[in-house]
C-alpha cells in the first residue's frame, strides 16, 4: 500500500475508527480529555489533505482512484476518487473542524461525548460526499451530514435550538425527496447514476420525452443543492439555524457543511450536466441573487452570529457564480472562494464564542470601542471581514478576482460587473458592525471587559495568519497550479 | 538587479510596518524613531533610482505569474517624481506626529503611517493594474483607520464614510481593469503601451480615479476627513494619498492607453466644475481644516486639469503641481495643527491675533499659502503657470479663464484665513508657539516650498523625462 493510498483511505478510516476508540474508552477518560480525540482527527485530516494535494500535482494526476478497505477482500467497500480539487475541500473540513474543537474546549460543558461521535460521524459523511463517484452515494453521504447536523444544532434542548434545527429539517426533507425523485429519473434515462454514466449520457440524441425528464431532474438536483447551500431563495432556514446553535457548532455548519453539503454537489452537477446552457445561467441568477439578497439583510441584523450567517448566504452567491462560468478558471476561483470563505468564517464565529463569553445575548448594541479591551478579537475580526469584504492582499480578495476574470472571459461581463459593484454591500454591514462592536467609545460599564484566552485566542491568532499568510503569497500558489499544468 | 532597490522602497516600510507595534510595546522611542528611518528608507531608494532615469535606463524588475498577472517595478520618471514628492513630505510629516500624537493607538497610528507609505511607493513603481489596485486599496485601509484615529463616535462615522466612497469608486475602476483584461487578456501596463480602450471602460476608471483624488461630484468624504489628527488630514488629505488619483491619470491616460478625443475635452469641464464649487465653498466654511480641505478639492482640479490637457506644457505643469502643493498643502495643514493644538478649536471666528503668540506658525503658514496661491518666485506659481498655459494652448480659453477665476478666489479664501487667524485683536492673548519639533516640521515644508520655487529647474527637467512616456 503507498502512501497516496494511504493518505486516501485515512479520509474515511480516521474519523470511524475513532468512535470506536473513543467509545470504548472509560467515560472519566472520554468526558475529559474529548478534544484530544476530536482535534487528533481533525490534524490528521489536515495532514492527509495537504499530503494529497502535493503528491497529486507532482505526480500530474488529475484523479486518483481507489478502493477503500482494499486489504479486507479483494472487491473491498466501494470504489471511490479524489479529483484534484477533492484536497482543498478536504484541508477546509480538518480546519473548521480543527477550530470547532478549539472552539468546545471553552463552550460545551455537558454532551461532550455526543458533540464528539456527532462531529466523527459529519466529518466521516463530508469525506464520504467528496470521495464517492456515484450520484445515489452521495445523496447517501448527504443524508449522514444532514442528520447529524439536526442533532448537532438541536442537541442542546434551548428552545432556539429546536426551533432552528426543525427549520432545517424540514427544508432538507424538501431538498431530500427532490434528490430521490431526480435520482429515479435519472436513473431510468441512463440505467446508471455512476458519474461516469451520467456524465456521459448525451442529449443531443435523446428522444424530446427523455430530455424532458433530464431537465426536470436538473431542475429538482439544483433546488435540492441551493437548499442545501442556504442561496437565496431557499436561504431562509440558514440564519435560524446557525444563530440557534451553539458556537462549536456554528462553525461547522456555516463554516463548512454549506459548503460541502451545498457547493461541492453543485460543484458534481455542473460537471456532469455542463452541456446544458440553462444550468448556468440558472446558477448565475441564483448567486447574484444571493449576493445582494443576503448583504442587505445583514446589514439589517443586529445579532452578531446572525450578521456573519446572513454574510455566508451572500458569499454563497459568489462561489455559484464562479461555478456559473462552466470554465476551469471558474472552478478554481470558486474553490478557492471555498477555502477561503472556510478561513474567514470560521474567523467570525470564533470571534462570536470570544464575545459570548461577556455578552450572552450578542447584540451588537450592547457592545462599542471593544477593541481597546480586546485586541487580538478585534484584529482577527476586521482582517476576516476584509477578506469578506474582497479587500486585498487577503485571500478573499484573490478568490473573488478570479471568479469575476472567470465570468468576464466566459462571456458574461454583467455578471462580473454586478458582481464587484455588490461587494460594496459586504463592506456596508462590515462597517456597520466593526462601528457598533470595536471601534466608537468605550462605555463604562465594558470597562471590565477582558480578552478571552486559551484554544480560543490561539485559533483566531492561527485562522488570521493563514488569511494573511495565503492572501500575500497567493500568486505563488497560483504559479504553483501553473507548473502542475492545472491552468 | 538595479531594480531591487525599488522593491526595497516598497517593503521595507511595507514590512516594517507590521513591526512597529511590537517594537511600541518594549520601547515607545525605538518604535517612533524606525517608524522615521522606514519612511526615510523608501526616500533614500527613491532617490536611488534616479540615475537610472536620467541614463534614460529606468530601472525595472519583473516577476512572471499566469494568468496575465505578471508584474513588475519600474522606476520610470513620473514613478520616481511621485515617490520622491511623497517619501519626503511623508518623512517630514512623521518628525511632526512626534510633537502632535500623544493620545492612545499609537502604536497602530505610526504602523499605519509607515504603511501607507510602502502602499504610495509599491503604487508608483508596479506595472501591472491589480498590483496597482492591492495598494491602492492598502491605502485606503490606511486612510480608513488614521480618520478613525480618535474612537468617537462622530470619527468612527467620517472614517467609514471615507472608507466606502474610496473602496466603492475602486470597485468601480477593478471593473474596467477586468474588462480591459478581458479584452487583452493581461493587467500588465508595459504590454498594452499606446493601446486603444473604450470609453466605457476610461469612465469607470475614472469612478476610482475621481473618487480618490475627491473630485467633484465625488470629494464630500475629504472635508469630513478633517477629524482626523492634523498630521494625518496633512498626508493622506493633501500631500499624498489624494494625488494617487492624479498619478493614476497620468499613468494610464497619458502615458499608456489611447483614449477618445471627448475625454480631453469632458474631463477638464469636470475639472473646471470642481475648482469653483469648491473654491465657493471654501469663502463660507469657518472650519479652519475644512476652509484649508476643500482649499486642496480646488488645487486638485488644477492638477487633473494640467494633466488632461493632452499637452506637454500642461503635464508637466500638473507634475509640478503635484510637487509644490503636496509640499505647501502639507504645510498648511501642519500649520492648522499648530493652531487646533494651542487654542483647542477650529473655528476661526473665534481666533484672531495668533501671529503674536506663534510667529513662526504664522511665517510658515503664509509662505506656504503664497506658494499654493502662485506667488512668484514660490514653487506653486509655475507650476499655476504651466497647468494654465497648457490648457490656453489646447486653444480653450473660456477653461484657461474660468480658472484663473479659481485661482483668483484661492488668493482670496486663503488671505480671509490668514487674516481671520492670525491677525486683528489677540483672542487667546495667553496661547505659546507649538512644540519646537512642529515648528520646525512647517519651517522644512514652507522652506523647501520657497527652494523648490528658486530651483524649478531641477524638478522640471524631471516631469519633462516623463512626459517621454514609460
Amino acid at each position: 500500500m503507498n502512501y497516496l493510498d494511504l493518505s486516501a483511505e485515512a479520509f474515511l478510516l480516521v474519523p470511524l475508527a475513532t468512535i470506536i476508540i473513543y467509545n470504548i474508552c472509560p467515560k472519566k477518560l472520554s468526558e475529559k480529555y474529548f478534544y484530544v480525540f476530536a482535534a487528533a482527527v481533525a490534524i490528521i485530516q489536515i495532514i492527509a489533505s495537504v499530503s494529497m494535494f502535493y503528491l497529486m500535482n507532482v505526480l500530474h494526476m488529475r484523479e486518483h482512484n481507489f478502493i477503500f478497505l482494499k486489504v479486507l477482500g479483494k472487491s473491498g467497500m466501494g470504489s471511490l476518487c479524489i479529483t484534484y480539487f477533492s484536497p482543498v475541500f478536504l484541508f477546509c473540513i480538518g480546519l473548521v473542524s480543527f477550530a470547532s474543537v478549539m472552539i468546545a474546549m471553552h463552550t460545551i460543558d455537558a454532551k461532550k461525548t455526543h458533540y464528539v461521535n456527532l462531529l466523527m460521524t459529519l466529518i466521516t459523511g463530508m469525506n464520504g460526499m467528496i470521495l464517492v463517484k456515484d450520484l445515489f452515494s452521495l445523496y447517501v453521504f448527504l443524508e449522514i451530514v444532514g442528520l447529524s447536523s439536526f442533532v448537532m444544532i438541536a442537541m442542546f434542548q434551548s428552545k432556539k435550538g429546536l426551533e432552528g434545527s426543525v427549520k432545517y429539517l424540514v427544508m432538507s426533507e424538501f431538498a431530500s425527496i427532490f434528490i430521490l425523485t431526480a435520482l429515479a429519473l435519472i436513473f431510468m434515462q441512463t440505467g446508471s447514476l455512476s458519474y461516469d454514466a451520467v456524465g456521459s449520457f448525451l442529449l443531443d440524441g435523446a428522444a424530446s420525452s427523455q430530455k424532458m425528464m433530464i431537465y426536470f431532474s436538473v431542475i429538482l438536483l439544483i433546488s435540492a443543492f441551493a437548499i442545501k447551500t442556504g442561496a437565496v431563495p431557499f436561504h431562509s432556514w440558514l440564519p435560524d439555524a446557525h444563530q440557534s446553535a451553539d458556537t462549536a457548532i456554528s462553525v461547522l455548519l456555516s463554516g463548512i457543511v454549506i459548503k460541502i453539503a451545498g457547493v461541492y454537489s453543485l460543484i458534481v452537477l455542473t460537471r456532469l450536466f455542463s452541456g446544458i446552457e440553462a444550468v448556468h445561467v440558472t446558477l448565475a441568477t441564483i448567486g447574484i441573487l444571493s449576493i445582494v439578497t443576503g448583504a442587505l439583510l445583514a446589514a439589517k441584523q443586529n445579532h452578531f452570529k446572525r450578521i456573519i450567517a446572513y454574510s455566508s448566504v451572500s458569499q454563497m452567491g459568489y462561489i455559484l457564480l464562479g461555478l456559473s462560468t462552466g470554465t476551469t478558471l471558474g472552478l478554481i476561483g470558486s474553490v478557492a472562494h471555498v477555502f477561503s470563505h472556510a478561513v474567514f468564517k470560521t474567523t467570525l464565529f470564533t470571534n462570536a464564542g470570544a464575545l459570548h463569553e461577556h455578552f450572552e445575548s450578542l447584540d451588537i448594541n450592547e457592545m462599542g470601542g471593544l477593541q481597546s479591551r480586546m485586541p487580538v478579537t478585534a484584529f482577527s475580526s476586521i482582517i476576516a471581514f476584509l477578506s469578506t469584504a474582497g479587500i486585498p492582499p487577503f485571500t478573499g480578495f484573490w478568490s473573488k478576482l478570479l471568479i469575476v476574470m472567470a465570468l468576464w472571459t466566459s462571456g458574461n461581463p454583467v455578471m462580473a460587473g454586478a458582481a464587484l459593484t455588490a461587494s460594496i454591500f459586504t463592506s456596508a454591514y462590515f462597517l456597520r458592525l466593526q462601528k457598533k462592536v470595536f471601534f466608537g467609545p468605550l462605555p463604562d460599564r465594558l470597562s471590565e471587559v477582558k480578552e478571552v484566552t486559551g484554544s480560543i485566542k490561539f485559533i483566531e491568532i492561527l485562522l488570521t495568519a493563514v488569511t494573511i499568510t495565503v492572501g500575500v503569497l497567493f500568486p505563488m500558489i497560483l504559479v504553483y497550479l501553473q507548473n502542475a499544468g492545472t491552468i | 538587479m538595479n531594480g531591487f532597490i525599488l522593491i526595497a522602497g516598497t517593503l521595507i516600510p511595507l514590512i516594517g510596518s507590521l513591526f512597529l507595534p511590537l517594537m511600541g510595546r518594549f520601547n515607545e522611542k525605538l518604535r517612533n524613531i524606525m517608524a522615521l528611518i522606514f519612511t526615510l528608507a523608501a526616500l533614500i531608494c527613491a532617490a536611488g533610482a534616479l540615475p537610472g532615469v536620467l541614463a534614460g535606463e529606468p530601472y525595472s524588475i519583473r516577476f512572471e505569474l499566469p494568468l496575465g498577472l505578471s508584474f513588475g517595478f519600474y522606476g520610470d520618471a513620473l514613478a520616481v517624481f511621485m515617490a520622491l514628492t511623497a517619501a519626503s513630505v511623508s518623512s517630514v510629516i512623521v518628525i511632526y506626529s512626534y510633537g502632535y500624537i500623544h493620545e492612545d493607538n499609537q502604536n497602530e497610528y505610526y504602523m499605519m503611517i509607515c504603511l501607507f507609505v510602502g502602499a504610495m511607493m509599491g503604487l508608483v513603481y508596479s506595472t501591472n493594474l491589480i498590483a496597482i489596485y492591492i495598494f491602492w486599496e492598502i491605502s485606503a485601509l490606511c486612510c480608513w483607520r488614521l480618520i478613525g484615529f480618535y474612537r468617537t463616535e462622530l470619527t468612527v462615522q467620517r472614517a467609514n464614510k471615507a472608507y466606502m466612497i474610496t473602496v466603492f469608486g475602486a470597485l468601480i475602476m477593478l471593473i474596467g481593469f477586468v474588462g480591459i483584461y478581458g479584452q487583452t487578456g493581461t493587467f500588465e501596463l508595459t504590454a498594452m503601451k499606446g493601446m486603444y480602450i473604450p470609453a466605457w471602460a476610461v469612465v469607470l476608471i475614472l469612478f476610482g480615479i475621481l473618487s480618490k483624488s475627491a473630485t467633484y461630484p465625488l470629494h464630500s468624504w475629504l472635508p469630513d476627513a478633517g477629524v482626523a489628527p492634523s498630521p494625518v488630514t496633512s498626508l493622506l488629505h493633501a500631500a499624498v494619498l489624494v494625488k494617487i488619483g492624479v498619478y493614476a491619470y497620468a499613468r494610464f491616460f497619458v502615458l499608456t492607453f489611447k483614449i477618445d478625443e471627448i475625454f480631453t475635452a469632458a474631463v477638464p469641464v469636470i475639472a473646471a466644475i470642481s475648482a469653483i464649487i469648491s473654491a465657493g465653498v471654501a469663502f463660507r466654511e469657518n472650519d479652519i481644516k475644512r476652509v484649508v480641505a476643500y482649499s486642496t478639492i480646488s488645487q486638485l482640479a488644477f492638477i487633473l486639469l494640467g494633466l488632461s490637457s493632452g499637452t506637454k506644457i500642461g503635464f508637466i505643469g500638473g507634475l509640478l503641481y503635484i510637487l509644490a502643493h503636496s509640499v505647501a498643502k502639507g504645510g498648511l495643514f501642519l500649520c492648522c495643527g499648530i493652531v487646533e493644538h494651542t487654542v483647542h478649536t477650529k473655528d476661526i471666528r473665534v481666533m484672531g491675533g495668533l501671529a503674536k503668540n506663534m510667529p513662526f506658525t504664522a511665517l510658515a503658514f503664509i509662505i506656504c499659502a503664497f506658494s499654493v496661491m502662485g506667488v512668484p518666485p514660490l514653487a506653486g506659481f509655475f507650476a499655476k503657470h504651466l497647468v494654465i498655459d497648457g490648457i490656453v494652448e489646447t486653444g480653450n480659453v473660456a477653461l484657461g479663464a474660468v480658472f484663473i477665476a479659481a485661482a483668483v478666489m484661492t488668493v482670496m479664501y486663503l488671505t480671509r484665513l490668514f487674516v481671520k487667524v492670525f491677525l486683528g485683536p489677540q483672542t487667546f492673548p495667553d496661547v505659546k508657539e507649538g512644540s519646537p519639533v512642529m515648528v520646525a516640521s512647517v519651517m522644512i515644508l514652507a522652506v523647501m516650498s520657497l527652494l523648490l520655487g528658486i530651483f524649478i529647474y531641477w524638478p522640471s527637467q524631471l516631469a519633462a523625462i516623463a512626459w517621454g512616456g514609460m
